[in-house]
C-alpha cells in the first residue's frame, strides 16, 4: 500500500517539469498542509522563551490560498532594567507598586517581574486578479497580559517580462495598546522606593499616569524581484514605517548617579512619541550544482538617530537528496539612538527624552548556527536548528564616574536558540 | 511548410479546432470571440503538439530520441527540455519503486498486442530483459548513457506533457477559457464566461466510440490510462498492454482503464498509469492519493 | 573604524539624503539592465522549487524576526516590520 503523500511528491515533480511555482495554480486543491515549529530561546542568566507555532494553508485552486497561523509564546526570566550596577545592593519598585526586586552588589540590575504568555492569530488570503496581478489581504491579532495588537495588511504585485520581473507593494496598519499593571509611569518621574514611609502609596501613585496608552503603526513596502538566470533570483525592497503614540518601555529606568558613581535616584525612561523608520533590503538566492546560497543585506535608518547594517548568509548543503545541513551566520551592527544614555550624573539637566535600554545602544551582534533537515518517507519534513547569539554593547559615555570604572556596564548578551520544525 | 490538416469550426459560444498528433485526434476548445484569434491559437497549439511529437517520437530518424536510442552505449548530451523530462521520468521511477520505467519500451519487440492469442515464450522475454531497467542507464545531467540495446520511450508521458505545455503557451495569448483534449488527455484553463463547466464524454471500454457517460469539468486536468484498445486474449485470460518492467509480463489488471483528475495533465496521467501498474491494488492506491478517479473493469 | 565615528557620520541629515539618493541610483541602474535578464517559462524548474523561494521557510523567518525585534532596535526589511507584541 503506497503512502499517501506520493501525490505531494508527484505534484512537486510536475511543477518542476512544467516550471511553475508549487504555490501557483497547479497546487493541490482542497488539501490542508501544515507547518509547525517549537522555538526555545534562552539567554544565559536572563530571559527564556518557548514559542510553539502552527500554520495551516489551504489551496482553493487557481492560485488562491488561505493561511492561518497560531502562535503561543511564554516568557520567563529577567531582563536588564537599564539601571547601572553599584557596590551595594539596590532595590527597585515593581511596576505594580506592590513589592520590590533587588540587585546584588556589582550585579547588573535585572527586572524579573514579567512572566508572560502571549497568544497571536493571523490569517492571510492570497489570490490572482488576472494573469499579471496578484493581491492579498490579512489580519493579525495578538494579546498578552499587558499588551494587545490588532493589524490589517494588503499587498499587490504585478509580473512583467514573462514573470521574470515582479513589482510588489504592501501596506499594513496596526493599533497597539499597552496597559501595564500599576498603570503607565510618568516619564522622567523619579521611582519611589518603599522604605516603610507612611505615604508610600500616594507618592507611588503620583508617578503613575493613565491605565493604558496606544500606538499607531503604518508600514509600507515596495519591492522588486528579478530572475537573473535559471538558478539565480534577486530581490530589492524599500520599507517605510511610521509609528506614533506611546513608544516608551514602561518597565525601564535610567540611573541618576553621584560623582562617585553610586545611584542617587532612578528616573523612568521617556522616548519620543513618534518614530519614522526606513530600510533598504537586498537578497540573492543562487543554486550551485545542488547546494543553495542565500545572502541578504539590510540597511536601516530612522529619525531616532539609529542606523544599522545586517548581513545574513545561509548555505544549504544538500546531502544525498533527502537530507541537508545548513550553516548560518548573521552579523548585525547598530548605532545608538540620539537619546540613549547609560546613566546620568547629578547636575546634568535631564533632556526631554532618555532611555538606558541597552537595545537602543551601540552594539554588534553575531549569530552562528546550523540547521539539519530531512524529508521523511511520506514527504513530510523534519528539521532541527541550533544557533548561538552574542550581542556586545559599546560604551559611548565620555565620563565614567567613580566606582563604575571597576564594573561591567555593558555585559554581553548571549543566547541559545533551538528550534524543531515539522511540515506535514 | 506543413501539410497536416487543421480544422476549425464554430460551436455555441466557442470554437473547436482539430488536428492529428501523437497518433490521436486532438481537439482544442476556445472561448474566444474572433475567428482570427481562434485560428491563431489553433496554429500555436498544433505547432507545439507537432514539435513535441517529432522531438519525442521513436519513429523519426534524426530526432533526439532516435540519437539516444542508437548511441551504441555512448553518452549523449540532451537539451534543457529533454533533461527536465528525464529528471521527471527518474522521479516517477523512484516514486513508483521501479514500476514506471521509460526503458521498458523494448519489450514491445516480444509483445504484440493485436487482439490475437499468441503469447511470447518466457525465453524470448528473458532475452530482452537485460535491456530493461532505469537503474542500468546513467543519467548525469546533461549526459544520458544507455547500455547498447536499451531504448527510452516517452510514450507514457509525452501526450500529457504536450497538453500541459500547450496550455501554458496558449495562456500567454489569452485569458479566455480553453480546453485541450488530446485523445482523452484533457486540460482546462481560464474561466468560462457562462460559468458552466465543460462537458466531456467518457468512453465505454467495451464499446469504444460510444460515450458511457458525460463528465463535467470546470478546472484542472483529466487523463486516462488503459488498455481498452490493445490487448491479447489467451486461454480466456485477457492480457493488457501495460507491462511490469521488473518481470516483463503484463500487470495482472483488474481494471481496464483508470481516469484521474488532477491539477495538471502530466500528474493525472502519471497517477492513472501508476494506479493500473498496481494491478489488483489500483483502487486502494487511488483512494490513498485522495484524488477523483474512475476505474472501469 | 570606531563605532562612534560611524554613528556621527549618519546623524548628519544632509549626508543621509545624499546616501539615500546614491543607493537608489545604484539600485535603479543595476535594474535598468534587467530587460534582458530572465528565463523562458520552460526554464523555471529550479526556480520553482520550494527551497529556492525568497522566503523558503516563513515560519522560521517569523520566529527570527520576533527574536531580533525584541533584542535589537531595527526591524522589517523583507516583509512587514512585525511587532505586534510588547517585547520592544
Amino acid at each position: 500500500m503506497k503512502p499517501k503523500k506520493i501525490r505531494h511528491a508527484l505534484t512537486a515533480a510536475t511543477c518542476g517539469l512544467l516550471g511553475v511555482n508549487s504555490s501557483d495554480s497547479l497546487g493541490e486543491e482542497g488539501d490542508w498542509s501544515f507547518d509547525s515549529a517549537v522555538l526555545y530561546y534562552s539567554e544565559v542568566d536572563r530571559v527564556t522563551a518557548v514559542e510553539p507555532v502552527i500554520s495551516a494553508t489551504r489551496d482553493f485552486g487557481e492560485a488562491r490560498a488561505l493561511n492561518l497561523k497560531f502562535v503561543f509564546d511564554t516568557l520567563s526570566g529577567a531582563s536588564a532594567n537599564g539601571a547601572t550596577p553599584s557596590d551595594q545592593p539596590q532595590t527597585f519598585t515593581r511596576p505594580s507598586g506592590k513589592g520590590a526586586y533587588t540587585a546584588a552588589s556589582e550585579e547588573t540590575p535585572l527586572d524579573d517581574t514579567f512572566r508572560d504568555n502571549r497568544f497571536a492569530l493571523s490569517s492571510q488570503w492570497e489570490q490572482p486578479i488576472n494573469r499579471d496581478y496578484k493581491t492579498g489581504f490579512g489580519i493579525n491579532f495578538s494579546t498578552e497580559y499587558d499588551y494587545r495588537s490588532l493589524s490589517a495588511n494588503a499587498n499587490l504585485s504585478r509580473d512583467f517580462n514573462k514573470r521574470n520581473t515582479t513589482l510588489n507593494t504592501g501596506l499594513s496598519l496596526a493599533y497597539d495598546t499597552v496597559y501595564p499593571e500599576g498603570n503607565i509611569p510618568i516619564g522622567l518621574s523619579s521611582m519611589v522606593i518603599d522604605d516603610g514611609q507612611a505615604n508610600y502609596r500616594s507618592e507611588f501613585n503620583a508617578t503613575r499616569g493613565d491605565s493604558e496608552e496606544n500606538k499607531d503603526i503604518l508600514d509600507l513596502i515596495f519591492g522588486l524581484t528579478q530572475v537573473i538566470d535559471r538558478k539565480t533570483i534577486m530581490q530589492v525592497s524599500y520599507s517605510f514605517s511610521d509609528v506614533s503614540g506611546y513608544l516608551t518601555d514602561p518597565f525601564k529606568i535610567v540611573s541618576v548617579l553621584g560623582d562617585d558613581g553610586r545611584p542617587l535616584e532612578y528616573r523612568y525612561e521617556q522616548r519620543p512619541d513618534a518614530r519614522q523608520k526606513q530600510s533598504l533590503y537586498w537578497q540573492v538566492k543562487h543554486q550551485f550544482e545542488t547546494d543553495i546560497l542565500d545572502l541578504s543585506y539590510r540597511y536601516f535608518w530612522d529619525d531616532w538617530g539609529i542606523t544599522s547594517h545586517t548581513i545574513d548568509l545561509r548555505y544549504r548543503w544538500i546531502l544525498d537528496g533527502r537530507h541537508y545541513l545548513e550553516p548560518h551566520i548573521r552579523y548585525y551592527d547598530q548605532s545608538e539612538a540620539d537619546f540613549y544614555r547609560r546613566f546620568f550624573i547629578q547636575g546634568e539637566s535631564l533632556p526631554d527624552h532618555v532611555s538606558a535600554d541597552y537595545r537602543l545602544g551601540n552594539m554588534q551582534a553575531l549569530t552562528v548556527g546550523m540547521r539539519y533537515g530531512m524529508t521523511l518517507r511520506n514527504e513530510q519534513e523534519l528539521s532541527l536548528r541550533l544557533e548561538y547569539y552574542l550581542q556586545s554593547n559599546d560604551n559611548t559615555e565620555s565620563v565614567i564616574p567613580g566606582i563604575l570604572n571597576d564594573m561591567e556596564l555593558y555585559p554581553d548578551v548571549e543566547a541559545f536558540i533551538v528550534q524543531l520544525s515539522f511540515k506535514f | 511548410m506543413n501539410d497536416r490538416p487543421v480544422k476549425l469550426i464554430a460551436a455555441d459560444s466557442y470554437w473547436i479546432g482539430s488536428f492529428e498528433a501523437m497518433a490521436s485526434p486532438c481537439e482544442l476548445f476556445m472561448e474566444v470571440d474572433e475567428e482570427a484569434q481562434a485560428r491563431q491559437l489553433l496554429n500555436i497549439a498544433a505547432q507545439e503538439a507537432w514539435r513535441i511529437e517529432s522531438k519525442l517520437s521513436r519513429y523519426l530518424n534524426d530526432n533526439p530520441v532516435h540519437l539516444i536510442n542508437n548511441s551504441g552505449g555512448n553518452p549523449v548530451e540532451v537539451d534543457e527540455e529533454l533533461a527536465q523530462l528525464l529528471d521527471f521520468a527518474q522521479l516517477c521511477w523512484q516514486l513508483s519503486e521501479g514500476l514506471f520505467d521509460i526503458t521498458s519500451g523494448v519489450l514491445r519487440r516480444v509483445w504484440r498486442f493485436d487482439h490475437g492469442s499468441q503469447l511470447p515464450r518466457q525465453q524470448q522475454i528473458e532475452q530482452v530483459m537485460p535491456f530493461v531497467g532505469w537503474q542500468k542507464l546513467t543519467w548525469s545531467r546533461p549526459f544520458l548513457t544507455l547500455l547498447e540495446g536499451m531504448e527510452i520511450d516517452f510514450g507514457g508521458i509525452g501526450k500529457e506533457y504536450a497538453v500541459d505545455r500547450t496550455l501554458q503557451l496558449l495562456q500567454q495569448h489569452t485569458d479566455r477559457a480553453l480546453l485541450i483534449n488530446y485523445g482523452g488527455d484533457i486540460c482546462t484553463g481560464g474561466m468560462r464566461l457562462s460559468k458552466q463547466p465543460w462537458s466531456v464524454g467518457i468512453e465505454n471500454p467495451s464499446h469504444p466510440d460510444t460515450p458511457k457517460g458525460v463528465l463535467k469539468i470546470r478546472r484542472g486536468a483529466l487523463a486516462t490510462s488503459g488498455d481498452t484498445r490493445r490487448y491479447l486474449i489467451h486461454n480466456g485470460k485477457r492480457y493488457g498492454h501495460l507491462l511490469n518492467p521488473k518481470t516483463g509480463w503484463p500487470i495482472d489488471a483488474v481494471s481496464r482503464s483508470a481516469t484521474v483528475a488532477a491539477a495538471t495533465c502530466t500528474e493525472a496521467g502519471l497517477l492513472a498509469t501508476l494506479a493500473l501498474l498496481q494491478g489488483p491494488e489500483a483502487e486502494t492506491f487511488l483512494q490513498n492519493q485522495d484524488v477523483q478517479y474512475w476505474l472501469t473493469s | 573604524m570606531s563605532v562612534s565615528c560611524f554613528a556621527a557620520k549618519y546623524k548628519d541629515d544632509e549626508s543621509m539624503s545624499v546616501k539615500l539618493f546614491l543607493m537608489t541610483v545604484v539600485v535603479v541602474l543595476s535594474l535598468a539592465g534587467c530587460a534582458n535578464l530572465g528565463v523562458e517559462p520552460w526554464q523555471r524548474s529550479v526556480l520553482a522549487k520550494p527551497e529556492m523561494q525568497l522566503i523558503s521557510d516563513p515560519l522560521s523567518a517569523g520566529l527570527d524576526d520576533h527574536i531580533y525585534f525584541s533584542k535589537e532596535a531595527s526591524s522589517g526589511g523583507r516583509g512587514f516590520a512585525g511587532g505586534g507584541c510588547g517585547c520592544n
